[in-house]
């Protein structure tokens, strides 16, 4: 009988245990951004930086808030996950003080978006393919001159996607 | 102490005490079936489950049975940003070995076993949402993935276990077992898209492990079909030279 409580403490014991659940957190990455970097037009290997750089999200005429930009030469963006296409006012101003001053442009990015299953934990993720920008035809007054694609493939944090040159 | 006592007594005289009584014990055999009794109670408890195991053995020899469940599983976990139903069949085959010494007219049975497993099942994602740390364009929530369901059909998988269980017979021919088992996944083929998070019969898989643990509790009859001796197991001799 000795025997037979040991047995059933195992049995009781690897049943208790088999109903816990790991607690997952999500540690393996989250849905990338898209990395921009400015370069000068006339040197396309120098970063230049962007006088009071601005940048807002829009979406359906509604301006969103500015996103906060690490440098003034970088910035990483949010692109729409639950759309192709996701539009972008980046402004600059010559004169910091001089709000009348201020140079708007309007970017589009068009892309494909590819959801994956990161994990358990995290779910599902989305990485961006395809990448395509074009900046808006109908401002009179550029200051961007001109979009290169460097990664079309927005799938981390770490390699510059696209190279803006003013 | 009656042992050490007698062979000493042999020496003596001509006292043949090594002669056993001629009465032969029997035991039967046969085939013993039932259901798992946790299976339908969980699905009777539990919203997202429904499930039924049949459980079987058939005696071999004295202490090796040919033992096999079947069963079918429909499980939905609902996780913090998808949700998605794991439903299909499954079938075991294995060996169980019972370590238990059983007395005159007892039949119970504490055994070791393992199983070789085979799954079939299909998974549904029923929805799902992105998830993002930038909180930019959705600041209330995640933005949803796919609300439509997706299914992912024909989708197996394979598996060995160990066995740890015992079964008494309550009486009559009436048994009442548990077991766990601890099973190693061998094949398991992830769908293209999604992962095979939950397999009918071998339960959770965990991201980075083949391991999973399972259990049941068995209410079995026994058929009897034949009864065979009752091999003596080898006394322990107290010699004393």
């Amino acid at each position: 009988m000795k025997k037979l409580n040991i047995v059933l403490s195992i049995l009781s014991g690897i049943i208790f245990i088999s109903s816990c659940e790991k607690d997952d957190i999500c540690v393996d990455g989250a849905t990338p951004l898209l990395s921009i970097e400015f370069y000068d037009v006339t040197d396309t290997t120098e970063l230049k930086d962007v006088p009071t750089l601005v940048v807002q999200g829009v979406l359906e005429d509604s301006v969103y808030p500015i996103i906060a930009n690490v440098s003034l030469s970088s910035i990483e963006l949010p692109l729409r996950v639950d759309a192709t296409t996701t539009t972008f006012i980046i402004s600059e101003n010559l004169t910091a003080t001089d709000t009348t001053t201020v140079n708007k442009d309007t970017i589009t990015f068009n892309y494909e978006t590819k959801e994956l299953f990161t994990s358990r934990a995290c779910g599902f993720t989305v990485n961006y393919d395809n990448l395509q920008g074009s900046i808006s035809e109908t401002d009179t007054d550029q200051w961007m001159k001109e979009i290169k694609i460097v990664t079309a493939l927005v799938e981390n944090d770490t390699l510059v996607n696209v190279k803006i040159l003013h | 102490m009656l042992l050490l006592w007698v062979p000493t007594m042999a020496q003596k005289d001509s006292l043949n005490i090594k002669n056993k009584d001629s009465v032969v014990y029997k035991q039967a055999y046969g085939i013993r079936l039932g259901i798992d009794l946790s299976r339908p109670a969980t699905s009777f408890l539990d919203d997202n489950y429904t499930g039924l195991e049949i459980v079987g053995d058939y005696r071999l020899t004295q202490k090796m049975y040919l033992a096999a469940e079947i069963g079918n599983e429909k499980k939905t976990i609902e996780e913090d940003l998808y949700d998605f139903t794991a439903s299909g069949s499954y079938i075991k085959l294995g060996i169980d070995y019972n370590t238990y010494a059983n007395w005159y007219g007892e039949n119970n049975a504490i055994f070791v076993g393992g199983r070789y497993a085979f799954g079939s099942f299909s998974q549904t994602l029923n929805n799902s949402q992105i998830f993002d740390t930038n909180r930019y364009w959705h600041p209330n929530d995640f933005a949803t993935g796919s609300s439509a369901p997706m299914e992912y059909k024909s989708l197996s998988a394979s598996w060995i276990e160990a066995v740890l269980g015992i079964k008494a017979e309550l009486f009559a021919n009436i048994f009442l077992g548990a077991s766990v088992r601890l099973g190693a996944l061998i094949t398991n083929k992830d769908p293209d898209g999604f992962r095979n998070l939950f397999i009918p019969g071998f339960n959770r898989v965990t991201d980075s492990s083949i391991f999973g643990v399972g259990y049941n509790y068995s209410l079995t009859y026994f058929i009897p079909l034949y009864k065979k001796d009752k091999k003596p197991s080898k006394k322990k001799e107290l010699t004393t030279e």
